[in-house]
């Protein structure tokens, strides 16, 4: 009961710390789950486009605009280049068409005039491209042949107008789901900075203590001091887990109630358990009190960076995501990533999923021998 | 006296493990992560080449504008390159699809094309428009090819060479210049404002020299500050003499920053690398300034003043685009004047307009708006520095 | 000649005064103590004298002059060794004192020679490139005395600079603040170990509650004491008989009997210790140890206040 005392007085002097994480969380992913449509995620296909028209609004002209119009999200920022490239650097838009003077004329004239634009060169940039490029492809190829004006926009109409017959056969809310997988993905960082660095301000704070106890205590009492510091930790990281859960069944909860949830919470569990072991392992190793704060920040950046939980995992260099294998967090990550698209659960589709799991269940194991292994040298050599 | 002062100022400050790892190695590792995590970023947004398969039916197969088509936009020698596409049957075709290993399929029916996708997406998207396009062709090549028979009959030719017609349509649609021309300034690589956000974070960071330049100097600070204050120096050469150590400290370090960034991590810095380090150095003049007003103005230790210099760093950060480049770009239009004040948006927007800007008017903005707040903190640290004697300490 | 003159000094926090109207001086050459108890207002006093701290009322003039915080002149010529151990940690033993010697030293070549000195002074000549985290608490208190007085001050202050200090440090810093008024400083020494402050100063200002209670020579103030001398006695099983005929002795002030400890408290006389060893021979009475003492300034504090020196 003592060291349980103690260990929440550590905590209630460290609360910040969890309170300043668990605001991250919740600011940064909630923050990117309302801007993942334009993203991280184009489940929206239309590009931003912005025109910008020196001609009179007649003929071709006014037939181009209205094409581009139909096919894309028109934006409307100031006519003023420095709007317009902030626009364009941080992808408000896409695609910016400088339509010239005399256009309608100088394409009835067969000049076929040219037509600037500013591009962000992206996907989305691309598709606008290709929109601008397909109307002025098939106007041109009328305007060779066709002398009427009004002929060719009906012509270059009806040919634009060929729809496809689409089929989308997936029932899955992948939007939902990609907000959840942002969630964990996130979370990971959270859990993983706050378990490091209050188990290990714990650990390090109870080696004085324990020196002490040790001399006026029997040794019987040093193992249950042990036995009772990780319980404790395991205590504080269970807490820790579930208080993420219920956010996490705040703030995505059609996601949470469904299979796919299920797997969430076990996948974020067995993280938890591994993080432990981890920050376990770390405040074995790890004796000042300064450094812990340095060791945090490497660590929990580090595999949040290369594992994908701040950037998605399919935007990576393959070299770090190569690296990013040696890192548990890749692991609890992937799968996350799977449960995305994941629709039919069978022994197939989940396969990658369970060896995910198998493999944070090692790296606790690992830890734990290793932790073993460190604190035994440590008393041989003390 | 002045540079022996200084001269222990600097060692101090570089035996301080703690101050050196925030404001010497954690920038250079945090970048190092940035790159790591964002350097695939930009390539990743271009188009890459997509994963089709077409229904391999008698009914493709016969249809000679999709068969070419397709053909030519899945040639590897073609550097226009789209699709990679699997020619099978449509059960093969659904079974790629559901596995992920395809974005969706193409069958003809009767010439008619048909899609199956498995969700909306961007490829997706891409996959449909090139269909389009395909069909469009054709209808275009049918279009004018019976316009020019009508053409042919009417004027009584009733020798109509159909193959000439075809090549001479074909050679309409083929021989199509279109003439777009981009006039986009400067690449626009965003991940840059990443490292420019971290570049105002050392500056800022380098508060927290300040915070230890001052509170060592401080009889009410520090017991060193009380030894300091009995002997004869003048309090203001003194500290002067510390402020200047710590930012000396910080320049070295930001020098450090900036060359590795720079030859290491290949970060962009526009062509004008001069206005880059005026910049560099009055945005850590701010920070020092933030520094030196935390730690003259609040009476707390040490550890809660370093802790305050953190958190308006890491807030001003987030604010400016470190976390998210959106954030910066939502802030600036929709609450402009935070980041007016902020003074990691002003270092981060100076880099971001030197950059990306032909005209100086932006720079010089942020300049102006960061040499006021250091101005200012300046002037409220003077004030409260200039007390000589304390009611308790 | 008066190297300090303390007129009416008075330092209120708030309601509370912490130091209450004190008038002194220090003279040339000597060691002054100031005694009191942990809140007496000794450092507050010194903080004062030092122009660290606002005062309520009062004028202090050192070497003659009003003290200023831009008093430089008199600032050099002083030499300070706070309470709190001061010192860089980051710098080493040498870089310390080299650092604020620094401040009052700018030739580099009589820097150098004063800090070898300094060195040499409090016994550190081992430890020149140690960092003060591996110093022993009582290297550490040398090393915050080589600081404050490297530079050769005339006027030295050491504000309780063996406190926690072991025996062997303690008796190194002694010496060492012996040999600085041989070669003619004048110092003020703040402790509340009336012992040192027997076997070191000069004269002696006693305080508590921020007041001066009593100045003079450990001698003089002994007087105060009104006790000439205590002599005890371990002896087992008095029967009480002889401790009513002790009291009855000439000069006898008081008698206790505890813990087989026979406490007799004399206010004069000289043969006392003759007397009672007379007596117990007569008796016949067996004992195992004798000793006479003379006053300590607690007595004296005791007698002043009512209250020990050192709880």
């Amino acid at each position: 009961m003592t060291v349980f005392k103690a260990f929440l007085k550590i905590l209630d002097k460290n609360k910040f710390i969890v309170i300043m994480y668990t605001v991250f969380l919740i600011s940064f992913g909630g923050f990117n789950m309302q801007t993942s449509d334009n993203n991280t995620n184009f489940v929206a296909s239309k590009p931003n486009i912005m025109i910008v028209n020196n001609d009179g609004y007649k003929g071709i002209t006014k037939d181009l605009i209205k094409y581009i119009k139909d096919n894309s999200n028109i934006i409307k920022l100031n006519n003023n280049e420095d709007t317009i490239n902030d626009g364009l650097f941080y992808r408000d838009v896409n695609y910016v068409i400088y339509i010239p003077k005399n256009y309608n004329n100088d394409f009835i004239n067969g000049k076929n005039p040219k037509i600037d634009i500013k591009s962000t060169g992206d996907y989305k940039s691309s598709y606008a491209e290709m929109l601008l490029s397909r109307y002025i492809k098939v106007a041109n190829v009328y305007q060779k042949s066709i002398n009427n004006i009004d002929e060719i926009i009906t012509k270059t109409n009806e040919t634009l107008k060929k729809e496809i017959e689409v089929e989308i056969i997936s029932k899955l809310d992948t939007n939902s789901l990609s907000k959840a997988t942002f969630y964990y993905n996130f979370a990971s960082y959270s859990i993983l900075a706050c378990l490091i660095y209050v188990i290990c301000l714990v650990l390090s704070s109870f080696k004085d203590i324990k020196i002490q106890k040790r001399i006026i205590i029997s040794s019987t009492d040093y193992k249950k001091i042990n036995r009772q510091l990780l319980i404790s930790n395991s205590l504080f990281s269970i807490v820790l887990w579930l208080l993420y859960v219920i956010l996490s069944f705040i703030l995505i909860k059609d996601v949470m109630f469904s299979y796919q949830g299920m797997i969430y919470l076990l996948n974020s569990l067995l993280f938890t358990m591994c993080a432990t072991t981890i920050a376990i392992f770390i405040g074995n190793i790890v004796y000042n009190k300064d450094a812990i704060n340095g060791i945090v920040n490497i660590i929990a950046l580090g595999s949040s960076f290369l594992c994908g939980a701040f950037v998605p995992m399919e935007w990576l260099p393959d070299g770090v995501l190569k690296m990013a294998h040696l890192l548990p967090s890749y692991y609890y990550i992937s799968s996350n990533e799977t449960l995305k698209t994941l629709e039919v659960f069978n022994l197939d589709t989940m396969g990658p999923i369970i060896f995910n799991l198998l493999i944070l269940i090692v790296y606790s194991l690992l830890f734990i021998i290793l932790t073993n292994v460190v604190s035994k040298r440590k008393q041989k050599i003390g | 006296m002045f540079i022996n002062n200084f001269k222990y100022s600097i060692k101090t400050l570089f035996r301080n493990k703690a101050l050196i790892f925030w404001t010497f190695a954690f920038p250079i590792i945090l970048g190092t992560f940035f790159n790591m995590a964002f350097s695939n970023i930009e390539k990743s947004e271009k188009l890459d080449i997509i994963n089709i398969a077409i229904v391999n039916n008698d009914d493709f197969n016969n249809n000679v504008v999709y068969k070419t088509a397709f053909k030519d936009l899945s040639d590897k020698n073609n550097k226009d390159r789209i699709f990679k596409t699997h020619y099978t049957t449509e059960d093969k075709a659904r079974k790629l699809l559901e596995d992920g290993k395809i974005v969706g399929y193409l069958k003809i029916i009767n010439d008619e094309p048909k899609l199956t996708f498995i969700k909306n997406g961007f490829n997706g998207t891409i996959f449909k428009y090139v269909t389009e396009e395909i069909t469009e062709t054709s209808s275009m090549v049918k279009n004018i090819s019976e316009e020019k028979i009508k053409k042919a009959i009417a004027t009584g030719n009733y020798n109509i060479d159909y193959e000439s017609i075809y090549d001479n349509v074909m050679n309409l649609i083929e021989d199509n210049n279109v003439r777009i021309n981009n006039i986009s300034s400067n690449n626009l690589s965003y991940t840059m404002i990443e490292f420019y956000s971290l570049i105002a974070m050392v500056c800022l960071y380098g508060g927290m020299l300040g915070v230890v330049a001052i509170n060592q100097s401080l009889a009410n600070m520090s017991n060193k500050g009380k030894r300091i204050s009995v002997s004869p120096i003048s309090k203001g050469k003194l500290i002067l003499s510390s402020v200047l150590a710590s930012y000396i400290t910080e320049l070295i370090g930001l020098a450090l920053l900036f060359i590795y960034t720079i030859f290491v991590l290949k970060v962009d810095y526009g062509s004008r690398l001069g206005l880059d380090i005026v910049l560099a150095l009055v945005g850590s003049l701010a920070g020092l300034s933030l520094g030196v007003a935390v730690a003259s103005v609040f009476k707390s230790n040490e550890k809660a003043k370093i802790g305050m210099i953190i958190s308006i760093t890491m807030l001003g950060c987030f604010l400016s685009g470190m976390m998210g480049v959106q954030m910066k770009y939502v802030i600036d239009k929709n609450i402009a004047i935070i980041n007016k004040i902020n003074p990691a948006s002003m270092i981060t927007d100076g880099f971001y307009s030197l950059y990306y800007y032909d005209t100086l008017n932006r720079f010089i903005f942020d300049i102006g708006s960061l040499v006021i707040f250091a101005s200012l903190l300046i002037g409220v640290s003077y004030i409260s520095l200039r007390r000589q004697k304390y009611d308790s300490i | 000649m008066n190297i300090i003159e303390v007129k009416n000094l008075t330092k209120k926090y708030k309601k509370l005064k912490a130091v209450d109207d004190l008038s002194f001086e220090v003279r040339k050459g000597e060691i002054l103590g100031l005694l009191g108890p942990n809140g007496s207002g000794k450092s507050t006093t010194i903080n004062c004298l030092l122009s660290l701290l606002n005062f309520s009322s009062g004028s202090i003039k050192i070497f003659g002059e009003e003290m200023k915080p831009d008093s430089y002149d008199i600032k050099s010529k002083i030499g300070v060794v706070f309470q709190e151990v001061s010192v860089f940690e980051e710098l080493t033993v040498y870089e310390n004192i080299d650092y604020f010697c620094g401040l009052y030293i700018t030739d580099n070549k009589t820097r150098k020679k004063y800090i070898e000195d300094a060195i040499k002074l409090v016994g550190l000549e081992d430890f020149k490139k140690f960092y003060p985290k591996k110093l022993s608490g009582g290297l550490l208190r040398r090393l915050n005395i080589a600081c404050g007085i490297a530079h050769k001050p005339k006027l030295i202050f050491l504000d309780e600079p063996t406190v926690a200090v072991d025996p062997q440090s303690r008796n190194n810093i002694l010496d060492g603040i012996k040999k600085l008024r041989n070669d003619g400083a004048t110092i003020v020494y703040t402790t509340h170990y009336m012992e040192e402050v027997e076997i070191l100063c000069d004269r002696v200002i006693i305080l508590d509650k921020g007041k001066i209670l009593a100045t003079g020579t450990t001698d003089e103030l002994k007087e105060l004491a009104k006790i000439e001398e205590k002599i005890k006695v371990e002896v087992n099983d008095l029967d009480c008989k002889y401790i009513g005929e002790i009291k009855d002795f000439k000069n006898v002030d008081e008698v206790e009997y505890n813990w087989n400890m026979l406490l007799i408290t004399y206010k004069k006389g000289k043969n006392n210790l003759f007397d009672i060893m007379e007596y117990l021979k007569k008796e016949n009475i067996k004992y195992s140890k004798i000793f006479s003492e003379r006053p300590t300034l607690n007595d004296v504090f005791l007698e002043l206040t009512g209250k020990e020196l050192r709880d």
